[in-house]
C-alpha cells in the first residue's frame, strides 16, 4: 500500500507542479481508518494527502459533472477500473474532453462493502466485497495516462459465484410476484434523488423531475409516482450505466437499485451486444441503430 | 390543443371511475386505451379507416405526435398512471420514416423499455407496438380491435399502475 500511495502522491505532485492540471480529485483518509473521503487538491504541497486502499468505494467521476469542478479546466482524477468506465462514457457523450483530463488509474483489488467496514471489516475477500467486484473485468482501468499498480494479491473466488443473483430469481418469478417485490421496494422511496446526485452519468442540468410544465413525475411521495421516478431513472441509464453502484450506496432507504441497472445492462448486451463505458469512440447504444434490430414485439 | 384533449380525456376517465365506484351506475367500465401515433403514417392510416367508414373499437384515444422517435417512454408510463388500461405506440414501417431514422431509434428505445416494464411487473400485454402506414386503414382497424379484445380479456391486474 505504501508503495502505491507514494506513486500516487508523486504523480499528483508532478502534474500539479508542471501545471499540466489545475486540480486533482483523489481519495484521502476519512474520519476513521475504515472510511475514505474525496479530496480536491490544487497545491502540490497538499499532494501527500492522497492515498488509496480497499475502502475507496466512492466513484469520483461524479464530480466531473459539477460546474464548480469544471471551471478548473484541466483536471486530474484518481479512478478505479469501474469508475474509469464512467469517465469513458462522459467522453463518449461529449460531456468531457479527453484533452482536459488526466486519468490516474489505480489497480483495484475490490472494494469492501461500507456497511461491513463500519463494523470493522478490513480484509478483501469474496464475502466482503461488493457484487460488482465479483464480476469485475477491469481491475486495471481500460484507459489511463498514469497507472498505479497494486501490490496486493487478487482475492480468491471459490465456488460458483453469481453476482446479483436476485436478478435471475426475479426473472423466474411471475409478473405479479415481481410487481409485489418492486412495489414493496418503491414504497420506501422518499424521493430524495440521492441516486441521481450520486450518479456520475446523471448530468442533465435540469432533470425531468424538476420540469413542472407539465409535471411529469409527482414530487410528493406517492405510490405510482415513486414507481414512475424509479422507472424513468432506470430507463435513462439503460445502456449507459457502468455499474459503479453509487446510487444503491447513496440510497437512504436501501432500494436495491443495482438489480435494475444490472438487469438493463444485461438486456442491452443481449439485444444489441453493447456494453457501456468500454470504448470512448463507440457510439452510445441509443444514439445509433441497426436496420436489423430486434423487431419481434412489433406488429 | 393536444393538451386540452388529454385533459378532457382525464376528466372522462375520472368520471368513468366515479361511475364504477359509485353505487348508482350499473354501466360496465370500458377499458381506456391510449394510442400514441406518428403524424405521417399511422395517423393518416387511422384517418383513412375513418374516411372509409370502417368501424373499430371506441375504447381508443389517439394522440398524434410528429414521429415515433418523439414518443418518450415517459408518455406510456404517464398514460398508465392516469388510468389507461392499454397503450399503443405506432408509427411508420422501418425504412419509411419521414425523418429517415426516428422509428429505428424508437424501436431500440422500446426494446429496452419493454423489458424494464416487464421487470417491474407490468404486464407487457398492456403495451402494444405496431407499424402502420398511411394506406393501411384496415391494419389499423384490426390492430385496435385485437388489442382492445386482448385488454378486455386480461384479468384485473394488480400492477402498480392499475391501482386506482
Amino acid at each position: 500500500m505504501e508503495k502505491m500511495n507514494d506513486k500516487l502522491q508523486n504523480t499528483a505532485k508532478e502534474l500539479l507542479e508542471s501545471k499540466e492540471v489545475n486540480l486533482i480529485i483523489g481519495f484521502a483518509k476519512g474520519s476513521n481508518p475504515l472510511r475514505m473521503r474525496s479530496v480536491f487538491i490544487t497545491d502540490p504541497k497538499d499532494a501527500y494527502k492522497i492515498s488509496f486502499n480497499a475502502h475507496c468505494v466512492q466513484d469520483l467521476a461524479v464530480f466531473l459533472k459539477k460546474p464548480e469542478v469544471k471551471k478548473f479546466g484541466k483536471i486530474g482524477i484518481v479512478v478505479k477500473g469501474c469508475d474509469e468506465k464512467a469517465v469513458n462514457t462522459l467522453i463518449q457523450e461529449y460531456q468531457l474532453s479527453r484533452d482536459n483530463i488526466k486519468i490516474i488509474g489505480v489497480e483495484c483489488r475490490g472494494a469492501i462493502k461500507q456497511n461491513l467496514a463500519d463494523r470493522g471489516e478490513d480484509s478483501v475477500k469474496q464475502s466482503t466485497v461488493y457484487d460488482k467486484c465479483l464480476a469485475c473485468e477491469v481491475h486495471t482501468p481500460l484507459l489511463y495516462d498514469y497507472l498505479v499498480e497494486s501490490d496486493e494479491p487478487a482475492f480468491e473466488i471459490t465456488g460458483d459465484v453469481k453476482p446479483y443473483a436476485k436478478i435471475e430469481e426475479l426473472d423466474a418469478m411471475s409478473v405479479e410476484d415481481r410487481n409485489m417485490f418492486w412495489q414493496k421496494e418503491f414504497e420506501k422511496c422518499i424521493k430524495c434523488y440521492a441516486c441521481r446526485q450520486a450518479c456520475p452519468l446523471c448530468y442533465c442540468t435540469r432533470c425531468i423531475v424538476e420540469k413542472n410544465t407539465p409535471q411529469w413525475i409527482e414530487t410528493n411521495i406517492e405510490e405510482t409516482g415513486n414507481a414512475q421516478w424509479n422507472m424513468i431513472r432506470a430507463y435513462h441509464l439503460s445502456g449507459r450505466c457502468i455499474g459503479c453502484g453509487e446510487c444503491e450506496r447513496a440510497c437512504p432507504v436501501n432500494i436495491p437499485l443495482m438489480l435494475v441497472n444490472e438487469k438493463m445492462a444485461r438486456d442491452v448486451f443481449e439485444k444489441f451486444g453493447y456494453k457501456s463505458g468500454l470504448d470512448i469512440n463507440a457510439k452510445p447504444v441509443f444514439g445509433t441503430f441497426d436496420a436489423n434490430d430486434f423487431n419481434e414485439f412489433i406488429k | 390543443m393536444e393538451n386540452n384533449r388529454v385533459e378532457e380525456d382525464d376528466k372522462n376517465a375520472q368520471n368513468d371511475k366515479g361511475n364504477l365506484s359509485g353505487s348508482g351506475s350499473a354501466k360496465e367500465k370500458e377499458p381506456r386505451i391510449i394510442a400514441f401515433v406518428c403524424n405521417w403514417c399511422t395517423y393518416n392510416g387511422a384517418d383513412l379507416a375513418g374516411t372509409s367508414r370502417m368501424k373499430y373499437a371506441e375504447n381508443v384515444r389517439v394522440i398524434k405526435l410528429p414521429c415515433t422517435g418523439r414518443i418518450d417512454p415517459l408518455f406510456v408510463v404517464e398514460a398508465f398512471k392516469k388510468g389507461a388500461k392499454g397503450v399503443l405506440v405506432s408509427g411508420c414501417h422501418p425504412g419509411d420514416c419521414h425523418y429517415t431514422s426516428g422509428n429505428y431509434h424508437s424501436r431500440r428505445k422500446y426494446t429496452a423499455f419493454r423489458d424494464l416494464l416487464s421487470y417491474f411487473g407490468v404486464d407487457t400485454n398492456r403495451v402494444e407496438f405496431s407499424w402502420i402506414s398511411a394506406s393501411e386503414g384496415n391494419k389499423w382497424v384490426s390492430v385496435i380491435n385485437d388489442f382492445t379484445n386482448k385488454i378486455k380479456s386480461l384479468p384485473d391486474s394488480s400492477d402498480i399502475f392499475s391501482k386506482q
